[in-house]
C-alpha cells in the first residue's frame, strides 16, 4: 500500500496556509481592539462569493477577485462602523456577542442573496497536478501556500516599516499613551477591521477553487483560524501562521488516520487543550521560556 | 413576602389557569417548550451574574437529554430516577469541565465553552452504537411518578412549568441573598471582590455546575416528553438561541429569563411562519439573519435586556440632567460591567 503520510501533509499544508489567513485576520483585530471578531469567516465566505458573482458579470478572474477583495473591506469597515464602534468601551464579552450577532447576519443574508447552492471558482492557474514527495497537490495549493505566505511579509513590513502599521502597534500596545500622541483607537480600530476582512476576503476567494464556495462556509472557517490564532496566543502574528499550519496538519492527519467524522471534534479538543495547558497560546509561551 | 416573591406566586396562578383557557395542543406545546427555554435562559443568565458567557448550554442540554434517555431505555430505570440521576452526571462533567476553564479570563472560557459545545455534538453524531448517531434514539420511555404516567401535553405542561418556577425561585433566592451579593461584586470588578475576601472561583464554579444543572433537567425532561432525540437540536445554533433569549432578557436579571425565552419563542414562530412568504425561494436557516441582527442591535442599545433597558431610556427621557452622580453614573476609570451601557466617553483605559 502506498503511504498517505505525504499526501496528508501536503492536503493539511494547503488548507494550514488558509487557516493561517484567517487566523491573521484574527490576530489583527484582537491586537488593536481586544476584540474576538466571530464574523472573521464570513468575510472569506463573503469574498468567495461576491467574486464568483463578479465571474458571473464576465470579468476576469484578477479584476473580479480584486474588486471583491475591495468591496470585503468596504464590508468589514462597515461592520466597525455600524456595530463595534457604537458599543465602544464595553465589556468585552458584550463584543463578542455583537460579532457572533454578525456574523449570524451574514449568514443568512448571503443565504438569502446566493442561495444554497455551492459556486465555484476556476483555478487561477489550471492545468495538471504536480507529483511531489509521493503526493499529489493541485496547482491552486501552490497559489494558498505562496499567498498566505506573501501576505505575512506584506503585513510583516507593513507593521514594521510604515507609519499606519507602527501607528497600529502602538494602538496594541498602549491605546491611552496613542491618544495622548494623536492617534485615534477607534481608527485604528476601523483600520483594523478593514484590513482583517481584506485578508479575510484572500483567503476565501483562494481556496473557493478546491472547496467551492457556499453560504456556511465560514463557520467552519472561522472557527478553525480562530483555534490557530489561539494556539498562537492570540497576539502573535507569525505565531498564528504557524498554528494555521498545525491546524491544518492535524486536522488532515486525524481525518486521514481516524474515522474522518471525528476530525470536526479533534480540532476543538486541540484548542480546549491549549487553553487549559497555556492561555497566552502554546508557541507564545515557549517563545516566553526563551526570552 | 418580597415584590419577587408576589410576582412568583402570581406567576404560579396565571401558568395553572393558563390551559383552561387555551388549551390547543399547539398552544401547549408551544407552552412546554417555552417553559424549557425558560429552565434553559435562567441557568444562563446565573451565569452571566457571575461575568460569564457560556456558548456550550446546548451541550449540557443534550447531553441531559441522553443521559436521561440511554439510562431509562436501556437499563431500565424509571425516568423520575433518570432525570436527577442525567442532572447530576451533566453537574459532575460540568464540573470537571469547570475545573481547568473557569480560571481563564471571560473570553477564553467563551471559547472553551464553544469547544465543549461542538466536541459534544460530533460525539453525539458519531458514537453510533450508544447515540443512534444522527439518526437519533427512539422509543424513549415516558415519565411516571408512582402511578401517575405522564402521557398528555397537559401533564407535561404542569411538570415543566413547575420546574421553571422553581428554577426561577432558586435563581432569585440565589442573587438576591448573600451569594448574590457575591457575584454582583464579582461582576462589578474580580480583583476587588477578592480583595473582599470574595472566593472568585469557588461562587464561579458552582454557578456554572448549577447552570449546567438547569440545562439538564431541562434537556432531560424534553427527552421523555417528545420521546425521540437527535443530535441537531443540540448543535452550537441551540446555543446561541440560548445565548438570544439570555441577551434579550437581559444577562444579569433572572426574570429576564423568562421574558427572553417567551419573546424569542414567539419572535422565532412568527418569523418561522412569515419569511418563507417574502422570500419563497430559500428555505433552511435564513432566519439566522433576523436573529443576528437582533442580536447585535440589543446589545448595542440595550445590554442590559430589553425591558430594564426600555425602562431606564424612559427614564433618562422623563429626568435628563439630574442623574449624575447616582448609582448608576459610571467613574470613568471603572471598567463597564457585563449588561451596561457602552460608555459614553473614547474609551480605552490605560
Amino acid at each position: 500500500m502506498v503511504s498517505l503520510l505525504p499526501q496528508l501533509i501536503l492536503t493539511g499544508l494547503t488548507v494550514g496556509s488558509i487557516y493561517a489567513l484567517v487566523a491573521l485576520g484574527f490576530v489583527l483585530i484582537y491586537n488593536v481592539t481586544g476584540i474576538l471578531n466571530f464574523a472573521q469567516g464570513e468575510f472569506s465566505m463573503l469574498g468567495a462569493l461576491l467574486c464568483a458573482t463578479l465571474l458571473g458579470w464576465h470579468l476576469s478572474l484578477p479584476l473580479a477577485a480584486l474588486v471583491a477583495v475591495a468591496a470585503v473591506c468596504l464590508i468589514g469597515a462597515a461592520m466597525e462602523r455600524l456595530t463595534i464602534e457604537p458599543a465602544f468601551g464595553s465589556h468585552p464579552l458584550t463584543l463578542i456577542i455583537i460579532t457572533f450577532g454578525v456574523s449570524m447576519a451574514f449568514r443568512g443574508l448571503s443565504l438569502m442573496i446566493w442561495g444554497a447552492d455551492p459556486y465555484t471558482l476556476p483555478e487561477f492557474t489550471p492545468g495538471p497536478a504536480l507529483q511531489l514527495l509521493g503526493g499529489v497537490l493541485v496547482r491552486q495549493a501552490m497559489w494558498a501556500i505562496g499567498l498566505s505566505i506573501a501576505v505575512v511579509l506584506g503585513l510583516f513590513l507593513f507593521f514594521s516599516r510604515s507609519v499606519p502599521g507602527a501607528a497600529v502597534r502602538a494602538c496594541a500596545d498602549n491605546a491611552f499613551a496613542c491618544r495622548l500622541l494623536g492617534i485615534s483607537p477607534r481608527r485604528m480600530s476601523l483600520v483594523a477591521f478593514t484590513l482583517s476582512a481584506g485578508l479575510g476576503a484572500v483567503a476565501g476567494i483562494v481556496i473557493a477553487p478546491i472547496t467551492g464556495a457556499t453560504y456556511d462556509m465560514g463557520l467552519s472557517l472561522g472557527l478553525k483560524g480562530f483555534v490557530a490564532a489561539v494556539i498562537g496566543g492570540l497576539t502573535n502574528a507569525p505565531a498564528a501562521v504557524v498554528g494555521g499550519y498545525l491546524v491544518g496538519l492535524i486536522e488532515s492527519l486525524t481525518t486521514g488516520y481516524l474515522t474522518p467524522g471525528y476530525s470536526g471534534a479533534i480540532t476543538f479538543l486541540v484548542l480546549l487543550l491549549v487553553l487549559v495547558i497555556q492561555r497566552e497560546g502554546l508557541l507564545h509561551a515557549a517563545q516566553r521560556r526563551q526570552a | 413576602m418580597s415584590r419577587d416573591g408576589w410576582g412568583l406566586v402570581l406567576l404560579a396562578a396565571i401558568l395553572a389557569a393558563l390551559p383552561l383557557v387555551a388549551a390547543t395542543a399547539y398552544v401547549l406545546t408551544l407552552l412546554n417548550v417555552i417553559g424549557l427555554y425558560v429552565i434553559v435562559t435562567v441557568g444562563l443568565i446565573l451565569l452571566g451574574c457571575s461575568g460569564q458567557v457560556s456558548l456550550g448550554q446546548a451541550a449540557f442540554y443534550g447531553l441531559g437529554a441522553y443521559a436521561s434517555a440511554l439510562l431509562s431505555r436501556d437499563l431500565g430505570w424509571s425516568p423520575g430516577l433518570t432525570i436527577p440521576a442525567a442532572t447530576l452526571l451533566v453537574a459532575a462533567g460540568a464540573y470537571l469541565v469547570g475545573l481547568p476553564t473557569l480560571r481563564l479570563a471571560e473570553h477564553f472560557f467563551v471559547l472553551a465553552t464553544l469547544a465543549v459545545g461542538i466536541i459534544v455534538n460530533v460525539l453525539m453524531v458519531q458514537m453510533v452504537p450508544l447515540t443512534g448517531g444522527a439518526s437519533g434514539l427512539r422509543d424513549i420511555p415516558p415519565l411516571q411518578l408512582g402511578g401517575l404516567r405522564f402521557t398528555s401535553d397537559l401533564h407535561y405542561y404542569y411538570l415543566i412549568w413547575a420546574l421553571a418556577l422553581l428554577a426561577l425561585a432558586v435563581a432569585r433566592n440565589i442573587t438576591s441573598h448573600r451569594t448574590g451579593r457575591a457575584l454582583r461584586a464579582i461582576l462589578g470588578s474580580e480583583v476587588g471582590a477578592a480583595a473582599l475576601g470574595v472566593e472568585v472561583a469557588r461562587y464561579r464554579m458552582q454557578v456554572f455546575v448549577l447552570s449546567a444543572a438547569y440545562a439538564a433537567v431541562a434537556g432531560a425532561v424534553y427527552a421523555h416528553y417528545i420521546r425521540f432525540i437527535s443530535p441537531s437540536p443540540f448543535s452550537l445554533y441551540a446555543s446561541l438561541f440560548f445565548l438570544i433569549m439570555a441577551v434579550v432578557g437581559g444577562l444579569t436579571n433572572i426574570w429576564g429569563g423568562l421574558f427572553g425565552a417567551v419573546a424569542v419563542t414567539l419572535l422565532d414562530q412568527v418569523v418561522r411562519a412569515q419569511l418563507p412568504r417574502v422570500f419563497p425561494r430559500v428555505g433552511g436557516e435564513y432566519q439566522t439573519a433576523i436573529y443576528g441582527i437582533l442580536l447585535v442591535v440589543i446589545m448595542i442599545f440595550f445590554p442590559s435586556g430589553i425591558v430594564r433597558g426600555t425602562l431606564d431610556l424612559r427614564r433618562a427621557l422623563v429626568r435628563v440632567p439630574h442623574r449624575i452622580g447616582t448609582a448608576r453614573a459610571r467613574s470613568p476609570d471603572r471598567r463597564p460591567g457585563l449588561g451596561d451601557s457602552p460608555r459614553p466617553a473614547d474609551g480605552g483605559t490605560p
